[in-house]
């Protein structure tokens, strides 16, 4: 770093570190101001992380102290991470299922079946839709959030994946228990065996399988979403309006699908939200459109921009 | 009504003219003040100045005595200079008839 040391006693070189950690944390132009104001004052490393750090303490205590955050955060972050939870943990119980019937219960002998080749197609086609919506479904929720969070981007990926976990741990395996309870209590279904009660004994399939769907199938696309998405700022209006009424739109798609809260809107009553079921399940896949198109688009100015 | 942090760096934005910059100013109020100026104070205070609209500020050119790094420039607006006027008149209003020395050896 030009101005300060770079050489020096061990703690001199973790304070400069620090500093430059904790200035990414500052706007560009703050940054380059604050970092000039320290090498033109001579300052030791323990005086410029005193500085840098109090500058940053009260940057993201301002972002807590007006209500927009906190509408982003109680509007977005914590229901989007608690329903893509609920969704994530239904569909590893899915695929679990599927995984364990070829997995644990493989037998060489059945590749000679064509039988077996037709239920492994059928299977791994459901497996593939049933993941990739989950996958977009995930990435639309941190578009959402991310075009939502001006300035606090990283804030809330933080937080929304604070709230993945407790969604992932705790919140989704209490929320299937408790409606499973309440939906024999009232419904007053008669008490049968589970006859997938084999898979969920094993630990893996009840306990790690879940988190290895939700982290690879909804954080990471959650996270690369919520990138996008801050970004959307950039586009023309109209187009920005467009993704936005899509995403919605995708959303509300998610609502309909999860059993549960089909259940709360009576969608069993109600045939036109099935029909309106259909028609979004095609909108659903728009993230796959949505990053082809921009990646087209910058090859195509990277290819305009060399000539 | 301005705080008196705010006065302080209106007074030393005032004072340095086109040279009004982070450092500067924070250099202006160490000295005048005989207490360490924190930058989180004084960053934060310079954009809730301009928000007030009675501070303008720039980037500036990056000088090699800063590390090839930009100065943030200061500029007082005309609503800044009222305010300061306004606050250092209530300031002298206010002090006017009291003798701090003799308020001192009455609470000894």
């Amino acid at each position: 770093m030009e101005g300060e040391p770079s050489r020096g006693p061990i703690m001199t070189r973790i304070c400069w570190r620090s500093v430059d950690i904790l200035s990414r944390m500052l706007s560009s132009g703050e940054r380059e101001a604050v970092r000039g104001d320290l090498a033109e004052s001579g300052a030791t490393g323990r005086q410029a992380l005193l500085d840098v750090l109090s500058l940053v303490i009260r940057r993201q205590a301002a972002l807590w102290a007006h209500w927009r955050p906190w509408l982003t955060r109680v509007g977005l972050v914590v229901p989007l991470g608690m329903l893509v939870s609920v969704v994530s943990r239904r569909v590893a119980g899915l695929s679990a299922v599927y995984m364990w019937m070829y997995a644990n219960n493989w037998d060489w002998n059945l590749l000679g079946y064509r039988g077996f080749w037709y239920q492994f197609a059928q299977s791994f086609e459901e497996i593939f839709l049933v993941y990739l919506t989950l996958v977009c479904w995930s990435w639309t929720s941190g578009f959402v959030l991310g075009s939502a969070s001006r300035g606090i981007i990283r804030l809330n990926s933080v937080l929304f994946c604070v709230i993945l976990s407790f969604g992932g741990l705790l919140g989704a395996p209490l929320y299937l228990a408790f409606l499973d309870r309440y939906l024999h209590r009232t419904l007053g279904l008669p008490s049968l065996p589970d006859s997938n009660a084999p898979v969920f004994e094993l630990t893996f399939y009840r306990l790690i399988f879940p988190l290895i769907v939700q982290a690879i199938l909804v954080v990471v696309p959650a996270l690369w979403g919520l990138r996008q998405g801050a970004g959307v700022v950039r586009v023309r209006p109209l187009f920005r309006a467009l993704l936005c009424a899509v995403a919605v739109a995708t959303l509300a798609a998610m609502l309909i699908q999860i059993p549960e809260l089909g259940l709360f809107l009576k969608t069993y009553r109600r045939p036109w939200i099935r029909q309106w079921e259909a028609r979004l399940q095609f909108v659903v896949y728009w993230p796959v459109l949505y990053l082809v198109a921009t990646s087209i688009g910058r090859r195509w100015r990277l290819g305009v921009g060399s000539i | 009504m301005l705080g008196e942090f705010e006065y302080l760096i209106i007074s030393a934005a005032s004072r340095l003219g086109e040279d009004a910059y982070g450092a500067a100013i924070r250099k202006e109020i160490e000295d005048a003040t005989g207490d360490r100026c924190s930058i989180g104070a004084l960053y934060t205070t310079l954009d809730r100045l301009e928000a007030k609209g009675f501070i303008k500020t720039r980037m500036g050119d990056p000088t090699p005595q800063r590390g090839g790094r930009a100065k943030r420039m200061v500029r007082v607006t005309a609503n800044g200079v009222h305010a300061a006027s306004d606050f250092y008149a209530a300031i002298t209003r206010v002090s006017r008839g009291v003798s701090w020395k003799a308020n001192r050896v009455a609470v000894q």
